[in-house]
């Protein structure tokens, strides 16, 4: 992609992969870039927004989420994609991951999980594996790692999916799917950072990921299929339920209560007056 | 005239529909009154108090003093309030409430008459005719009051503190109420929130309002997630506000932050309760003046409002979006318990129209934080036009795209800056009352406002005269807002309902006039008039 600007990410960095992609997807799927919105928290993946054409509020760590809730039911005809990384969406942003998800709102969640907090210099992340060691786990993390597919399963998310910053295509598709999708859409992207994360390679994750053939639309068999990982890593649609229900959402924009309806309020004592 | 009643007892015995069942018809009958509560922090038991003042001219604070009637549902009642009654006040014992209570059961098979029993004794006491209530009151409870002044004519109570219905047209609200209209008439399409009190009724107010309206109410999971979607809204084009208590304010900080640095327009309505921490719940103080004046890391600019009456409210509230839009900034509503709790009426007109706003169009050249000659870039929305809005927490260049670079930084810094000097030209002047000659002036802010008001016109009525200065824009402070009265010449009083007379320092900081001396009350309850009328005395004879 053309752009002006420095962007902050290391040569190498599996944002660049997710960057493109995120274009071409966009470009794709014919949203004009004034109709699509990215919300963005605090962190290397948070800077995603500035490195495209679209509106975005790159907010502050851990909120993406609410921000994108406020504009989505404020502004239901517009597109709104959250976009960050593992520690913004799982960790800062845990409470408002859990119920983002319940509000069964019209949003995708795309978040660049590289299992590590990358900007503040290697520390652990909510899905940091056990016993890695970095600078504030020097004898290694004590913590169960988060698995955010399960959780968003539990949480009755209607569409689950994993994808890889080294399979671009496949990336493509599952964004595309999960924007289109009519309802909350997460996906987890596996996303290798080249400066502290140096376990989870593109090498490691090439040697493991394998393509789920279709969604899996048995909640419990995506849950089985969700805690997969080691040896065989799936990635695709871990989830999609076509039959879940994405909230009705009341049209306010530049729709304004009239003198007529305030007196009713105020008046006829329904409300204001009790 | 008028008649003081305290209906005092356990949590769920009834006091509070007592209260809402009688100011309701008091409002229908016309009659002047002002009704506020002293609650605990529980759903059942313990021991809360309901006064209403009921006059046949204007009232909007607590009388305080001698109670003319007291009506007891608990023992605790006649231990607290017992002895704070008049002579020749009437007194409803606790064997009497149960009489009624029993004649509920009896009469209508429901306690809960109970309570529609008390407001028919007291609304006899007050000389006020069954045929008269029967018109004022719903249907369904038409009985129970006539069975309330049965009891009234046994006991021989009707006419016995007779008070005329002497108010004109109005309307009736509580502070939270105001508030929701105020934000409703400027404009606000959305709020989310969790629930905090004494903030809660502006929720519930806002959200059942919405149920019919191009308006929407949203319950947040936090505080933090509150604001967040508020600043979401507003950023897609909405009008938002949020409303919440310190703590919960609190919580909200670091996006008051993210405010100033995008500069989305937000109006937040803080309700004030003692703290530190959870504090007296249900109580009221104003103690959080400073944490409202420096919430949020960084430079920013902002504007406080302390509304001190019913028609203030709305109007300053309604003003907030116009204020916030326009300068795009953070403003704030400070309100406390006190006033949020407190029911009376209000007799101006209030204008109904409801605020527009502008949606400008720009092509893509736009820039969301263009460098102007007042600090103040255009704004539009998402989706409107072909601009694409771009807000950022980072410092940003005019585009909206994160930069480190120190110039621009700078330029940031100085637009964001420079707004300062429109708002203090927008500053709300404040109100004056009393005589602007007398030596001593009361100097106060937010709910305080009718309490000062009437001690100070009682001293006056006495040979003490005192002028009242109250604010109800407490930040920023100019020397505008006080130039026509001439403070260096006079003795100054604040009057606050904090310990550590927060407004005082902030006047002598931002204007440079010490408070000679500060009447300050930090108990959890608010000043009643006969207590301030003392303190008062004692200060300026």
């Amino acid at each position: 992609m053309e752009t002006k600007v420095d962007t902050a990410w290391c040569p190498g960095c599996g944002n660049f992969a997710i960057r493109d992609v995120l274009e071409t997807a966009i470009h794709e799927l014919s949203v004009p870039a004034n109709r699509v919105v990215l919300t963005s928290g605090i962190g290397q993946a948070a800077k995603m927004p500035h490195y495209l054409d679209v509106n975005y509020f790159n907010g502050l760590h851990g909120r993406s989420l609410p921000l994108a809730v406020g504009i989505k039911l404020a502004r239901p005809d517009l597109t709104v994609i959250a976009y960050s990384g593992d520690g913004c969406m799982y960790g800062e942003g845990g409470n408002h991951f859990i119920h983002t998800i319940r509000r069964r709102l019209d949003l995708t969640i795309l978040v660049s999980d590289n299992r590590v907090y990358a900007l503040t210099k290697g520390q652990s992340s909510p899905t940091t594996d056990p016993d890695v060691i970095n600078p504030l786990s020097p004898e290694g993390s004590r913590s169960i790692p988060l698995n955010p597919l399960a959780l968003a399963i539990t949480l009755g998310a209607p569409f689950v999916a994993r994808g890889f910053a080294g399979e671009k295509e496949h990336l493509k598709v599952l964004i595309k799917q999960a924007i289109l999708f009519p309802g909350t859409a997460l996906v987890d992207i596996l996303q290798p950072c080249v400066s502290f994360n140096k376990i989870n390679t593109y090498q490691w994750y090439k040697e493991r990921v394998f393509r789920l053939e279709k969604p899996l639309t048995d909640r419990y068999e995506a849950l089985k299929t969700a805690e997969l990982w080691g040896e065989k890593i799936p990635i695709g649609v871990i989830y999609q339920n076509e039959s879940a229900e994405c909230r009705r959402v009341k049209e306010i924009f530049r729709k304004q209560a009239t003198r007529e309806d305030i007196e009713c309020q105020v008046d006829m004592k329904c409300v204001m007056m009790r | 005239m008028e008649m003081n009643v305290v209906v005092a007892g356990e949590a769920g015995q009834g006091a509070f529909s007592v209260e809402l069942e009688l100011t309701e018809i008091l409002s229908r009958l016309n009659y002047h009154f002002f009704a506020t509560k002293r609650y605990m922090s529980r759903v059942r038991g313990g021991h809360n108090t309901h006064m209403i003042r009921i006059a046949d001219h204007a009232v909007h604070a607590l009388r305080g003093g001698k109670w003319d009637m007291v009506v007891a549902l608990d023992a605790e009642t006649e231990r607290l309030h017992r002895p704070n009654l008049r002579e020749g006040g009437v007194y409803l014992t606790r064997e009497m409430t149960k009489e009624i209570g029993a004649a509920a059961k009896e009469a209508f098979g429901n306690i809960a008459a109970s309570n529609s029993i008390l407001v028919g004794v007291v609304l006899a006491v007050i000389g006020v005719s069954p045929e008269n209530v029967a018109g004022a009151a719903e249907p369904a409870k038409e009985e129970y009051l006539k069975k309330g002044f049965e009891f009234a004519a046994r006991w021989k109570l009707p006419g016995a503190l007779p008070v005329s219905p002497k108010a004109g047209e109005h309307r009736k609200f509580d502070g939270n109420q105001a508030l929701a209209l105020g934000a409703i008439l400027g404009g606000c399409q959305f709020m989310a929130g969790y629930p905090m009190t004494p903030a809660t009724s502006i929720l519930n107010y806002f959200s059942e309002a919405a149920s019919g309206l191009p308006i929407h109410f949203e319950q947040a999971e936090d505080e933090i997630a509150a604001i967040n979607m508020v600043l979401g809204a507003s950023y897609a084009g909405v009008r938002s506000m949020a409303a919440t208590s310190g703590g919960g304010f609190a919580l909200m900080q670091e996006a008051v932050s993210l405010a100033g640095m995008t500069e989305t327009p937000v109006v937040i309505a803080v309700s004030q309760r003692p703290g530190p921490a959870t504090g007296l719940p249900t109580r009221t103080e104003q103690a959080d003046l400073n944490f409202v004046l420096h919430a949020g890391h960084g430079e920013f600019p902002r504007t406080i409002f302390a509304p001190g009456s019913i028609g203030e409210t709305i109007a300053l509230t309604r003003k907030s979006f116009e204020l916030a839009d326009r300068y795009q900034i953070p403003v704030f509503i400070l309100s406390d318990q006190y006033f949020a709790d407190s029911v009376q009426i209000h007799e101006e007109d209030i204008p109904l129209d409801v605020d527009s706003r502008e949606y400008r169009e720009f092509d893509r050249t736009y820039k969301r934080y263009q460098l102007s000659g007042d600090g103040v870039s255009p704004l539009t929305f998402p989706g409107l036009s072909e601009a694409l809005v771009k807000a950022d927490s980072d410092e940003h260049d005019e585009e909206g795209k994160i930069t480190e670079d120190r110039s621009l930084r700078i330029r940031m810094a100085d637009k964001r800056r420079k707004k300062i000097a429109l708002l203090r030209k927008a500053a709300v002047l404040p109100t004056f009352y009393g005589d602007r000659k007398a030596a001593s002036f009361i100097l106060c802010w937010g709910s305080t406002k009718h309490i000062v008001k009437e001690a100070a016109e009682r001293l006056s009525s006495e040979g003490i005269p005192a002028g009242v200065l109250h604010f109800g824009q407490v930040y920023p402070l100019t020397p505008e807002m006080v130039a026509p009265y001439h403070l260096e010449e006079k003795r100054l009083v604040g009057v606050e309902n904090n310990a550590g007379g927060q407004f005082a320092r902030l006047v002598k900081g931002e204007l440079g006039f010490a408070v000679d001396h500060s009447v300050l009350k930090y108990d959890g309850d608010c000043f009643t008039v006969e207590e301030l009328y003392q303190a008062l005395k004692g200060v300026l004879s």
